[in-house]
């Protein structure tokens, strides 16, 4: 007989592409549908966590589907898995599916624009360490910077479903309006109250967005805009909790922003993974040892991807 | 009836109960991966390097590995949590184990080897020790011992002194002009076995920042990419100096299927290490060894010492 105990947190598992669906641009989102075991493990699965795909034996897009820039790129042979984050995660009669949004950008993304439902991909996962919840803190300030924004919509689900009473803001940033890895056209959307996102709108939770040539938005850095906003806001720092996703030099930012302030703040970081479960040592991140100037390096896909933001030594 | 199959193997002294391991550095310490695989079902397991002292290994900063064409670059340095640490935290799982283990040993000196394999060789755990001569990727210590014949002999004799009983395995570096002069080096100073090859030096360059993709500039090149070279050297060592004086090789270098170690048992080597392919697929080894089995059944090989070595001339066509 088999319980929930028995069965394995992680491990290697076929799921079954249900829809892969160009948002625009670059960007897509590929729902992927976990059976049996796979369901179980990827139906624990937490925002900020993530799972490494084998991409290598997916077709290419024909040459003319690809971009001029990406053309050398799509002829690379890739070799190793890659890891992604999830947007959504939903379980419903013992299947569970996994939502992943993606940018094509190199030679395994440009293969993962062909995946098409019914196809079958393997999938290493769930890894790494998602978000920690915000116990006892009432607002919760996601900050994401371009592709950033996949876990914490994820987060924006959990946050709604299981922390209601805690108030959830997101603020999105892009170098510009295309390059928002949202669905819907900004155009149509009200500036009264800041933006409406769907993807956040959905689970109650208000946007603000910026690009950094204004295109869409405050026009300039989203840190800008999310530090203009606190300055704004009387918060009680020790009352709010900040979740930040986006490149190294934002996430630097957002842990200068949230020290000076004394708020608590979580950053998902990213580093080029060969393995994703601890073994190849490749995704080390530099950190404070506690109380000394020494520094250790932390594994990426075993300690993170997701840190507290005074631990990492960024280097920019 | 793939039970009629003998696929256990004599390594130097120590039994296999099949000829498949996974290569060091790529498993850990074999606490890591019981999500994936059951350990005990390889024929030996090569611990991560282990070092006198805890070593942070390079900086992170612009990431430690790259992908190329079929293959990687790693410049990891070496991290590993030290000799200490891996006594008190890794030992007493690898005290759990029934498959071979050997512990695969790094340092920056000659006494740095020799204090790690003298505290090591009284342990009933561990079977023997894998002598990593060949690391490309740190500054001191690493490929200059595996690379200069007189420093390959001095090591190896230090070591096999400090390994008492223990077997001794020397890993030897791809980057020299012969290998089979630092193979036999290494045997004439004592190693009980080989394993070849470790990685290929080499670089990934940023076209667009004309930068070396990794902050080390090189890393190791390994994956199946450089499988056809690494079955070609394990040919050369066998026939140069291993069958003679009966010393096992550990082959390795790309293997990702059973075809791929069933071309180095019949290039020369007694066993074979699975290495990069466990980062794609954690538990490859498992598949492996039953490819072997299925192999040897339908080439009627009773026992896969058969095989090894078995290497047919290749036609040639008169001129």
């Amino acid at each position: 007989m088999t319980n929930e105990l028995s069965k394995p947190n992680k491990g290697v598992f076929d799921a079954v592409v249900f829809a892969n669906k160009q948002i625009r641009q670059r960007f897509y989102r590929v729902g992927l549908e976990f059976s049996g075991d796979g369901a179980a493990a990827f139906g624990k699965a937490k925002a900020g966590q993530f799972a490494e795909l084998d991409l290598s034996c997916i077709a290419l897009p024909p040459i003319e589907g690809i971009a001029e820039d990406l053309r050398d790129a799509a002829e690379r042979k890739i070799l190793l898995r890659r890891p992604f984050s999830f947007c959504d995660v939903s379980s419903r009669r013992e299947k569970t599916r996994v939502d992943i949004l993606y940018c094509a950008v190199g030679p395994a993304t440009l293969r993962m624009t062909t995946l098409s439902a019914g196809n079958s991909v393997s999938v290493i996962g769930p890894l790494g360490n998602g978000f920690q919840m915000p116990a006892g803190k009432r607002t919760a300030l996601l900050v994401s910077g371009g592709m950033g924004a996949g876990p914490l919509i994820h987060l924006a689900k959990t946050l709604a479903t299981d922390y209601p009473d805690v108030e959830v803001i997101a603020f999105a940033g892009a170098k510009t309006k295309t390059e928002l890895p949202f669905e819907r056209p900004l155009d149509e959307i009200s500036q009264q109250l800041g933006f409406s996102l769907h993807e956040f709108a959905r689970y109650g939770v208000e946007s603000e967005v910026a690009t950094d040539d204004g295109s869409v938005g405050y026009k300039g850095l989203i840190t800008d805009c999310f530090s203009k906003w606190l300055g704004r806001r009387s918060l009680s720092a020790k009352d709010t909790i900040i979740y930040s996703c986006g490149p190294e030099t934002m996430l630097a930012q957002m842990a200068r922003i949230a020290g000076e302030r004394g708020i608590d703040c979580q950053v998902s970081m990213e580093r080029r993974m060969a393995c994703g479960i601890g073994v190849c040592q490749s995704c080390a991140v530099e950190c404070k040892v506690n109380g000394s100037s020494e520094t250790i390096y932390k594994l990426c896909c075993e300690d993170g991807p997701v840190f507290d933001s005074r631990e990492i030594v960024f280097k920019l | 009836m793939t039970e009629t199959v003998d696929i256990s193997v004599d390594f130097a002294g120590v039994r296999l109960a099949n000829p498949v391991f996974t290569a060091s550095g790529t498993c850990g310490y074999a606490d890591e991966l019981t999500d994936f695989m059951d350990i005990n079902l390889l024929g030996g397991f090569i611990t991560k390097s282990v070092t006198l002292k805890p070593r942070k290994g390079n900086p992170p900063n612009g990431g430690r590995i790259v992908e190329t064409d079929s293959g990687m670059l790693n410049a990891i340095g070496l991290a590993n949590i030290g000799l200490d640490a891996f006594i008190q935290e890794k030992l007493p799982v690898i005290e759990k184990l029934t498959v071979p283990v050997f512990v695969n040993v790094a340092g920056e000196t000659i006494d740095d080897y020799v204090a790690v394999v003298q505290r090591l060789a009284t342990e009933q755990a561990i079977a023997g020790f894998e002598l990593n001569i060949s690391c490309p990727n740190v500054a001191k210590g690493g490929i200059s011992f595996g690379t200069e014949p007189a420093q390959v002999t001095e090591i190896t004799s230090a070591v096999k002194k400090a390994a008492g009983e223990k077997v001794l395995m020397v890993k030897l570096s791809p980057c020299v002009t012969d290998i089979s002069v630092i193979a036999r080096a290494a045997v004439e100073a004592g190693a009980d076995a080989l394993s070849l090859v470790n990685t290929f030096t080499a670089m990934v360059i940023d076209i667009e920042t004309r930068k070396p993709v990794l902050a080390n500039r090189t890393g190791g090149l390994s994956g199946p990419a450089i499988k056809p070279i690494a079955v070609y050297l394990v040919n050369k060592v066998y026939n140069e100096v291993a069958k003679e004086r009966g010393i096992p090789i550990l082959g390795l270098g790309g293997i990702r299927t059973a075809s791929d170690a069933i071309e180095f048992i019949i290039a020369g080597a007694s066993a074979v290490a699975v290495g990069t392919a466990n980062f794609i697929e954690p538990g490859c080894a498992v598949k492996i060894i039953e490819g072997i089995k299925k192999y040897c059944v339908r080439k009627e090989i009773k026992n896969i010492k058969e095989l090894i070595g078995c290497l047919e001339q290749a036609q040639i066509d008169p001129p």
